[in-house]
């Protein structure tokens, strides 16, 4: 396993990711937010129903579609150039600076230091549905793995064939992808912990919960 | 892309929509050449973009394509019943709610004593009611004396081959039942299965049919698509559907056609078909057609019929002109008799793909794409040839479009072999493995098109 602390250590020196925010679909754009330096907030609440700060609206067929921060940052740039102008599907709108939260640190250690089974190709993934029926009900952690079992379903083309698992044995730690987005080759599917180290994964978190300071 | 130049034939401006995945399709950058705008959206699947992007283009027409809102008829009548209506190009959303659905044409089919496929003519959502149905038909079969009974399971919603499967008895049918019910279910969003009874050694004729909005109705033939991949897609479409003045048939071919074109034109004057559309066909060795269903759309192969086509004696007919044309509501400015046939059409589908293991799609960059050029073939790709092309994952991996003209079968074969051996086709996977491709396939089968 790779140090822990050194991983923290690098991700304090550069504690922030630049996101860009697209236009999800085509249409007439009108921003909500003032310009560079402004702080903008995630959804919040306990269920996270209340959504992020309003960013832009977009126009479409009469209907405008407000669109939310999902992270919380503080804005960095803004094409206010197209402030009022039709724009098409995935036009770059502004930029946001956030600062990562106490579970993408989190995340992105456990990443680093759990097994990751690759996808071996792009495609669509899910799971096999016994798993999948165990995984809504009970989380993925319920999952127990091991070499050689049916995990997953290939989806590609609209056509599906079986994945096996092809790994050391373990607890399904975390899920990387969704059904319903394709997944490019290379890329995690899940996380893997072997049973024998899952206290020192919690140990991981626990460490992450109190050394890392969130920004506000 | 034939869309846009049927559109420049008829002096019409145009603007064509494209989402992330196609950004290197070919139908891009021939619309910027021929001077039509082409704008991203985020989906296909999403009406409302096309909807955003019409409205801002000022558009007074929206032509589906071949697939996606092509036989949606929610999406048509959503078209033309807007604030902004616009024209439909296609049948009226009426026709296509009531062909659309291949249940529901196969009920108008029998109440007008057109033969179609014994089995259920609705989608069947209870286990129950799906086993006595496939039950009656393996039961029917028996007393037909068919030695090995076969039963089809298919998603209803579902189309172009996908989601179906075979079932020799009764006991295997309940697994295969629920397992096209969830595929139906997770691609579909319908759980609705149909059953019906496999008619084996078929051959599979399609009839072309135009029709304007004041009434006329006259057909551009018949094509023969037998020659499909395992899972039942088309790979040479053949026009016309059968050369009983060069082949040799155990029934009446010349009969047949007669039959399914007059059968196809008796349903589609029933119910007031006003644009192209194919009626599906299938043909037992007996000579037996059966209606199988009706794509109430201009269909990817209608160049082939339009290939052997002559307008008042004149080649070069472009059925998607006409459909354009027609739906914009010109009368049809020609009657059956202007339509003669000569020749024989073969169109290729070049498809990445490996047929010796299922067909399956093969994904990569094509990096050498260069078709031949010959006056007696015609080529529809978006693959650029002048540069390499990544396969988007997110469609089927069809290249390109072949058809191919000879005055007569032997011709016509011959030149389609030459076509296939001169093309040069290259490229790698990403382990930088060759390009895998179905060329040899429709080699092979070139040899016996149209023989039963």
């Amino acid at each position: 396993m790779q140090d822990v602390k050194a991983i923290l250590e690098e991700i304090k020196a550069s504690p922030y990711e630049e996101v860009a925010i697209l236009a999800p679909h085509a249409g007439k754009v009108q921003f909500k937010v003032a310009g560079e330096g402004t702080k903008v907030y995630a959804p919040s609440g306990t269920w996270r129903e209340k959504p992020g700060t309003l960013l832009a609206s977009l126009e479409r067929e009469r209907n405008p579609r407000p669109i939310t921060c999902t992270r919380k940052g503080e804005v960095q740039s803004v094409n206010t150039q197209l402030d009022g102008t039709f724009v098409e599907a995935g036009t770059p709108l502004m930029v946001l600076r956030h600062f990562f939260t106490k579970e993408e640190v989190t995340q992105a250690i456990l990443k680093k230091v759990l097994f990751l089974f690759p996808a071996p190709e792009r495609a669509k993934y899910l799971f096999a549905p016994e798993v999948d029926k165990k995984v809504k009900v009970s989380g993925c952690q319920s999952i127990k793995v091991k070499d050689g079992m049916d995990l997953f379903i290939v989806s590609r083309m609209k056509r599906e064939k079986p994945l096996a698992y092809n790994g050391p044995d373990g607890i399904l730690y975390a899920v990387y992808f969704s059904y319903d987005q394709n997944v490019d080759a290379g890329q995690p599917l899940v996380s893997v912990c072997p049973e024998n180290q899952m206290d020192m994964i919690r140990d991981v978190v626990n460490r992450v919960q109190s050394d890392w300071e969130e920004r506000e | 892309m034939r869309i846009i130049q049927a559109c420049c034939k008829l002096g019409l401006d145009f603007v064509c929509v494209y989402t992330a995945e196609d950004e290197a399709s070919g139908h891009l950058s021939l619309a910027r050449e021929l001077g039509g705008q082409a704008f991203r959206i985020s989906s296909y699947h999403d009406a409302n973009e096309i909807m955003a992007v019409a409205d801002h283009a000022g558009a007074t027409a929206v032509h589906p394509g071949y697939g996606y809102f092509a036989e949606d008829y929610r999406f048509a009548r959503r078209v033309c019943e807007r604030t902004r209506p616009m024209i439909w190009i296609g049948p009226s959303w009426r026709v296509i709610r009531t062909l659309g659905d291949k249940i529901n044409t196969k009920r108008l089919a029998r109440s007008l004593g057109v033969p179609t496929v014994p089995g259920s003519d609705r989608p069947v959502y209870d286990e129950l009611e799906a086993e006595e149905i496939a039950d009656s038909l393996f039961r029917f079969q028996a007393e037909q004396g068919i030695d090995l009974a076969r039963v089809l399971v298919k998603a209803s919603a579902g189309g172009g081959g996908m989601g179906i499967e075979e079932v020799h008895n009764l006991d295997h049918f309940k697994t295969v039942y629920r397992r096209i019910r969830n595929y139906s279910k997770r691609q579909f969003h319908d759980e609705g299965v149909l059953i019906e009874q496999r008619i084996l050694d078929f051959n599979h004729l399609e009839v072309q049919i135009a029709a304007d909005r004041h009434g006329s109705i006259a057909h551009f033939g018949t094509r023969n698509c037998t020659i499909q991949s395992t899972g039942r897609q088309k790979r040479v479409e053949i026009a016309p559907g059968f050369a009983p003045d060069q082949i040799k048939y155990s029934f009446d071919a010349a009969k047949v056609l007669d039959d399914i074109t007059n059968h196809s034109l008796a349903i589609a004057k029933e119910v007031g078909y006003d644009n192209v559309g194919t009626w599906e066909w299938i043909v037992t060795p007996a000579g037996q057609p059966f209606l199988m269903e009706v794509n109430t759309r201009i269909q990817v192969e209608n160049g082939v019929s339009a290939a052997i086509s002559r307008l008042k004696g004149q080649p070069g007919v472009d059925i998607i002109k006409e459909q354009i044309r027609m739906g914009l509501g010109d009368p049809m400015g020609f009657t059956q008799q202007d339509i003669t046939f000569e020749g024989i059409g073969i169109e290729y589908r070049i498809i990445a793909e490996d047929p010796a293991n299922r067909f399956t799609p093969w994904v990569g960059r094509i990096d050498r794409f260069n078709p031949p050029q010959a006056p007696w073939l015609s080529m529809h790709s978006q693959i650029p040839q002048d540069k390499p092309y990544v396969i988007p994952t997110e469609f089927d991996p069809n290249l390109a479009l072949a058809i191919i003209w000879g005055k007569d079968l032997a011709e016509a074969k011959s030149r389609g072999v030459e076509f296939l051996d001169r093309l040069v086709l290259q490229g790698q996977d990403q382990e930088g493995n060759p390009m895998k491709s179905n060329i040899a396939f429709l080699r092979e089968k070139t040899s016996d098109i149209l023989v039963f």
